[in-house]
């Protein structure tokens, strides 16, 4: 392994521009959807900076959690997605500014 | 050139998660995302994880992203109509405030901070033993009053285990002899360090002239179809030989002297006569490996010593042991070696994870549980129904 052209501060900046896209998403948007694949982009984010700081490290349990991330979120979306049907058939209605069970 | 792909991609993918923050319809969201974590796993691929962007693409882009779809499909959710929006409307700015400035304090984290850090390398070294002493019969042997193995038997080797680096001492026994009260037959101090696969070779034969020697091995993967081969003189007579390929009549080793370990030398996968000679003489072989077949891919170690017959004679032995390579960085096999290793607890208990959220995901969608609470427990006034009066349905 040689030097790297692209170095890993480049990397990690980029993680954090797409982190930051993602919260963004997550604060603005109002389909739950959207803000469900908001949190994947976060979660996406966050995995390109594991991997990157893995091979900064030479070391190959970054890209291992990488993996364990990726697992837990198919698990998250399995729940998450379940949920928002769940409501939706209550509600006829995915919009989150909707969904205010214990107040007026 | 790799930079220039970088910053190609780069763009991409933030203008992909911009248009999936912008666009009105959550299909074209969930395409513009599919494309954001197509550039991701490109990413992985710079970054020697080709496991990973086979992953991203397979699990992510694939499996994950068509549930969406399908979710946004069955439900009719591509859009959220406007309506009153009124409450929340001073959160836009906040949120944007909020984000430029978390980039903001995190550029310059990464910028002026000490995110640089020095590559170290970080393989520990590896360990075994081999047994290649004609005057010992099997061996006990202890690394700073460890034991690393036991009653190994002459020509064979033990499994190759993670030390850590530095100076450690190498004592053997005779098997079974207590390392307190009796003198250890060899006992060499050992430097070991990061990065390395050493084999430690015990060689000698006769109890005067027992040694211990290092035999580092290089760890990398021999490319395409060529082998790694690493050799010990340890004949009798304590002569150097040579070693040639017989039947391609290529000298490998040449002047290799008693006790010492060449570093390895590649040679082509097939078959393949070896033979030892003394050194500078072509005609009289003292061993002779003949119509070897040698793999592609592997670290061999050889070690050519001899065997005392019957009346005084020697006969001439060539040892062959398999090295150990390590998988590439980044590699399904890498990947695969720790994960069914050193993380296999890990493994099983997201392997769980996911069961349960299947489970989870039928029971929350199932029909009996999403009426149940709403309409058929006796008593209980729905909370909902107050909402969906003012809501308007």
């Amino acid at each position: 392994m040689g030097a790297p052209e692209v170095s890993t501060e480049l990397f990690v900046l980029l993680s954090a521009i797409l982190f930051v896209m993602g919260a963004v998403g997550v604060l603005l948007r109002r389909n739950a959807i959207l803000i469900f694949m908001s949190v994947e982009l976060m979660l996406n984010a966050a995995n390109l900076a594991l991997a990157a700081f893995a091979r900064q490290w030479g070391n190959g349990d970054g890209q291992l959690m990488v993996f364990f991330v990726m697992t837990v979120a198919a698990a998250e979306v399995a729940i998450g997605l379940a949920l928002i049907v769940a409501i939706f058939k209550t509600k006829k209605s995915i919009d989150i500014d909707e969904l205010h069970l214990f107040r007026d | 050139m790799e930079l220039t792909l970088f910053i190609i991609v780069g763009a991409i993918a933030v203008v992909a998660a911009a248009m999936m923050l912008i666009s009105e319809n959550a299909v074209h969201s969930a395409l513009f995302l599919i494309l954001n974590f197509a550039c991701i796993a490109f990413f992985f691929l710079m970054l020697n994880a080709p496991f990973l962007a086979m992953v991203q693409i397979t699990v992510y882009a694939g499996a994950i992203m068509v549930l969406f779809l399908f979710v946004i499909m069955l439900l009719g959710a591509e859009r959220v109509f406007p309506g009153a929006q009124t409450r929340f409307r001073w959160m836009t700015p906040v949120a944007i405030t909020l984000a430029v400035a978390f980039l903001l304090v995190a550029s310059l984290a990464i910028v002026r901070g000490d995110v640089k850090l020095t590559s170290r390398d970080q393989t520990v070294p590896r360990v075994r033993v081999v047994n290649a002493a004609s005057a010992l019969d099997s061996i006990d042997v202890y690394v700073n009053d460890e034991v690393v193995a036991s009653a190994l038997a002459f020509k064979s080797a033990s499994d190759f285990e993670a030390m850590d680096a530095g100076s450690v001492t190498v004592s053997m026994f005779n098997a079974g002899d207590d390392p307190q009260d009796t003198e250890p037959v060899i006992t060499q101090d050992v430097d070991l360090r990061a990065g390395e696969a050493v084999s430690l070779t015990a060689i000698g034969t006769s109890t005067q002239q027992l040694e211990l020697v290092p035999a580092v091995e290089d760890l990398s993967q021999p490319a395409g179809s060529d082998l790694r081969v690493l050799a010990i003189n340890a004949l009798p007579d304590g002569m150097p030989v040579d070693v040639r390929d017989v039947s391609q009549d290529e000298l490998l080793f040449q002047d290799l002297s008693y006790g010492e370990a060449i570093p390895g030398v590649t040679i082509h996968a097939g078959t393949h006569s070896i033979g030892v000679f003394p050194t500078g003489d072509t005609n009289t072989h003292l061993a002779m490996l003949r119509d070897e077949t040698l793999d592609a891919g592997k670290s061999m170690l050889w070690i050519f010593t001899a065997t005392q017959e019957s009346g005084n004679a020697w006969e001439n032995q060539v040892i062959e042991l398999e090295g150990e390579t390590l998988a590439s960085f980044g590699s399904p096999t890498h990947i695969g070696q720790l994960l069914f290793g050193h993380y296999i607890l890990p493994f099983e208990m997201v392997a769980l994870v996911l069961l349960v959220a299947m489970i989870g995901a039928l029971v929350l969608t199932h029909d009996s549980t999403v009426r149940r609470d709403t309409q058929h427990r006796p008593g209980y006034v729905p909370a909902i129904d107050p909402i969906t009066r003012e809501v308007g349905k």
